[in-house]
């Protein structure tokens, strides 16, 4: 009688975490990307923005499938910026209040939320915000540096 | 007969049964004092929690997806790892807090500037509570877990990084621009959101009627 | 004659280095062999028909082509959508317009058309104006069509007009059309928007008589920093592309084409800042003119006399001062507190009235003033952003103003003393200014303050010269005499319409009108 109750309890575990197992293992980890050493030559080189170097990112986290060595590595596009940082539309919602007073720069009166990225951030070398090239004297006042 | 007589006169028995009344009755308190002292209603008995509480309340977190399932303040707010260290965060953090509010400036804190150590206001293991699978969810796109693998790699390293430190204004949906209707980053919006700050009002004095 | 010859040895020296390897290499480049043949290429894509430029009369043409069924591709070089008219200020002259008529204005072709020939110097290319007083309602139209908003109110008045005919996009910038009608073209089944790729060459039917398509750069990154990126940029990856029913050019003008501005005007300086995008240069309007386009008024660059040294590009000044400050204040040489032109004159004239303070004193920029009551509502926002920026200063007495300025303090209240009695008792004042007529009895500068001040220097805004074109936007060839097959163009980048200078609002009605014309025809 009760190895029979055992027996039950034990397949029934079996059952479940059979099923708990697939469910689990839909997505697995995806394949680690090949290393770059960083060395203090490279950091120079090609320094990256605070706000990345304290998640301490990679350059593969970046340069995705582009290899192992930074000097062929290329610009990542909208595409390798928004695999992280979602959609341009979502971009600009965070700056939702902006939009009170048509300064913000990611849905401007000009070109809405589709400029490319690069227009204005770059990662290895400092940024330029592209409203200054018509608004030199204001755009302080209604936004920060450009990150 | 006797017998029972004997033993009700006994002090032991009614001490036994006191402390145990008394027990029971500080366990609901505690547990109705913590459960009422956990979700957004508390928090924004303060009024200075007005943009968090809006913020969160747009938020899939707070009950604005479909399903309309809300992640009460204290789960992601307050460690979750064991029930003392819980009590005891939630005792200080109610003492500290509450003397800002009663005493301090609170219209002098700069939530935003504060938005730097979000790190350190979101408990990570309030959110792997619920996200256990946060690695391998196949839901989570490609990068999404990769990116959750290099988190796991640093967790316990001096490198180590916090849910928050990418997830910017999870739990709290428009968080920074919640904020600035409440207390602009800038001089040129003051006074110029006010009626986005009305809206808001208004709506969650409608939601928590 | 080479271009070596064109330019004097001292100039090629102050251009500095980078200047000296541009002339190189454009020397280069010109001595390569014009363009190719449908012989020498193999076509990577095939469409019917395709747009150079993003621009109004761009993406008009485009609409109205993927409209009537065909597949339309658009090549646009910068990274962003809409070059000169996305940062423009959205005002549009429509004359005898459905505003007009709706808030009792009266106008006529034939005004519109004086007004542009006197701004213009009686240079015009009458026929195109001719077709602008008919086709320019069209045009409002379609753009309503595409998505364009208007705002309902009576139409401005608009420097040079003689009557309030222009009317403003609803959130005061071009990009209020540029925005959804760009949407609207990238819904329309077969039309692509590629940015980023840079047109290169007409590609010439075999027998090198018509265009038959286009080569170009795709991943193109524009350069600023470069002397002339049409030159010495090398980005990007060539195609080509087929072109069955032709190519429109709606590339815009060259206000801010470092090397080809001075060639022509030699007074405007390399580093001279302009109101323009930085991509507005004059490469593809050479090509053009390598396959046989006629050139018109090449040399004729209106600068923008509302401008301020204060800030850089279009900026706020603009919208200060023409819907502002220059409407019932006044604009004074500093020197000696003196008014030197009709502050709403045409372009050329108050642009030429201030340089001849300037070339006397290139330090003495112009002041405009004016108080509150000078403001159209629509500027309210912007006098703020002026007034923080440091653009506008704000003074409580016309002797502050005096002293900031270095003005003599007793003529500038002299001056405004003369003008507002003018005003006030409806004399014509001694510029014949027009917007004073309206103020009968009233002070047209408000003496209790506070008072506004913009300083002014003009800045290069839009090129009058280019491709001569027919009232079909078909492109005239100085070989035959007649168009070249398979070649339109609209808006800047042709010639002509305006004569020596363009009125203001009238260039979105320029570019849609022959834009949606080159749609139509080709």
């Amino acid at each position: 009688m009760r190895s029979k109750k055992t027996l039950f309890t034990v397949g029934f575990f079996v059952i479940l975490s059979a099923v708990s197992f697939l469910i689990a293992s839909e997505g697995s980890p995806p394949p680690a990307s090949p290393h770059v050493a960083m060395t203090p030559e490279l950091k120079e080189k090609y320094p990256i923005k605070a706000h990345h170097a304290k998640l301490s990112l990679r350059c593969t986290d970046c340069h995705e499938k582009q290899g192992d060595n930074p000097e062929d590595f290329k610009a990542i596009g909208d595409e390798g910026c928004l695999s992280c940082h979602k959609t341009k539309q979502y971009l600009a919602d965070r700056l939702k209040f902006m939009d009170a007073l048509h300064v913000n720069p990611h849905n401007s009166i000009h070109d809405g939320p589709k400029l490319y990225c690069d227009e204005c951030h770059n990662e290895h070398k400092p940024s330029d915000n592209m409203c200054l090239s018509c608004h030199s004297n204001d755009v302080k006042i209604w936004m920060r540096k450009t990150p | 007969m006797k017998k029972l007589v004997l033993i009700l006169k006994s002090k032991l028995v009614w001490i036994a049964l006191g402390g145990a009344l008394f027990g029971v009755l500080f366990s609901l308190g505690v547990y109705e004092g913590l459960h009422r002292t956990s979700d957004d209603r508390f928090c924004i008995v303060c009024h200075e929690m007005k943009p968090m509480v809006a913020a969160y309340r747009n938020d899939v977190h707070g009950g604005a997806g479909k399903s309309g399932i809300k992640v009460t303040c204290v789960t992601c707010h307050l460690p979750q790892d064991n029930v003392l260290g819980y009590i005891f965060t939630k005792a200080k953090n109610g003492v500290v807090e509450g003397a800002i509010h009663f005493f301090g400036n609170v219209d002098a804190i700069d939530w935003q500037a504060n938005r730097v150590n979000k790190d350190h206001f979101v408990k990570d293991e309030g959110c792997i509570h619920c996200h256990v699978n946060y690695r391998d969810n196949a839901n989570i796109s490609e990068k999404g877990r990769s990116m959750h693998a290099h988190y796991a790699s640093l967790k316990n390293t001096d490198q180590a990084v916090g849910c928050a430190s990418c997830h910017a204004e999870v739990g709290h949906q428009g968080l920074r621009s919640m904020l600035n209707y409440y207390h602009p980053e800038y001089d040129y919006y003051k006074g110029k959101l006010d009626k986005y700050k009305d809206a808001v009002e208004k709506k969650l004095a409608e939601e928590m009627k | 004659m080479s271009n070596k010859e064109t330019m004097s040895r001292r100039d090629a020296l102050k251009l500095g280095a980078l200047s000296t390897a541009g002339l190189a290499m454009l020397s280069a480049s010109n001595a390569m062999a014009a363009a190719p043949t449908e012989k020498d290429v193999k076509f990577d894509e095939e469409y019917d028909v395709i747009v150079i430029g993003t621009g109004f009369a761009g993406l008009a043409a485009a609409a109205k082509a993927a409209e009537r069924g065909y597949k339309v591709l658009i090549l646009e070089k910068m990274g962003r959508i809409g070059g000169n008219s996305v940062i423009n200020g959205g005002g549009m002259a429509v004359p005898n317009s459905t505003w007009q008529k709706k808030y009792g204005i009266q106008d006529s072709g034939e005004l519109f058309i004086k007004d542009c020939l006197k701004a213009g110097l009686g240079i015009n290319h009458v026929e195109l104006l001719e077709t602008i007083v008919k086709r320019a309602q069209d045009a409002l139209d379609f753009s309503i069509k595409c998505g364009a908003k208007w705002q309902d109110v009576k139409p401005a008045w608009f420097g040079g007009h003689s009557a309030p005919r222009s009317l403003v996009t609803d959130n005061m910038s071009g990009s209020g059309v540029i925005k959804p009608m760009h949407e609207f073209v990238e819904k329309l089944p077969g039309c692509k928007i590629m940015t980023r790729t840079k047109m290169d060459d007409f590609v010439m039917s075999a027998d090198g008589t018509s265009v038959v398509g286009v080569t170009a750069r795709i991943n193109y990154r524009f350069d600023p920093k470069l002397f002339s990126d049409d030159i010495e940029n090398k980005t990007g990856e060539k195609k080509v592309y087929k072109a069955k029913k032709g190519v429109v050019l709606a590339s815009g003008g060259f206000s801010m084409d470092k090397m080809f501005r001075k060639l022509q005007d030699p007074r405007i300086t390399p580093d001279q800042d302009a109101t323009n995008h930085d991509g507005a240069t004059a490469g593809a309007l050479l090509k053009a003119f390598q396959i046989g386009a006629m050139p018109v008024h090449i040399d004729w660059i209106q600068q923008g006399p509302w401008a301020s040294p204060d800030e850089r590009g279009f900026g706020v000044a603009p919208l200060l001062t023409q819907q502002g400050l220059f409407k019932l204040g006044v604009a004074v040489d500093v020197r000696n507190g003196k008014r030197f032109m009709n502050e709403m004159a045409d372009r050329k004239t108050r642009a030429d009235a201030e340089y001849v303070i300037l070339r006397e004193d290139p330090k003495a920029y112009p002041v405009t003033i004016g108080t509150y009551n000078t403001f159209e509502e629509q500027v309210y926002p912007i006098m703020e952003k002026g007034l923080t920026g440091g653009v506008m200063k704000k003074f409580d007495t016309l002797d502050a103003l005096a002293a900031n300025y270095k003005i003599p303090a007793d003529a500038l209240k002299e001056t405004i003393k003369k003008y507002n009695e003018d005003a006030k008792n409806g004399v014509e004042d001694q510029f014949k200014k027009q917007t004073l007529k309206e103020m009968k009895g009233k002070e047209a500068i408000e003496m209790k303050g506070p008072f506004y001040a913009i300083r002014l220097m003009p800045k290069p805004h839009h090129t009058m010269g280019g491709l001569q074109i027919n009232t079909k936007a078909q492109v005239i060839s100085g070989n035959t005499g007649k168009p070249i097959p398979g070649l339109f163009a609209a808006g800047e980048v042709t010639g002509g319409t305006h004569g020596a200078s363009r009125l203001g609002t009238v260039a979105v009605t320029d570019c849609l009108t022959f834009g949606l014309i080159a749609g139509e025809n080709i």
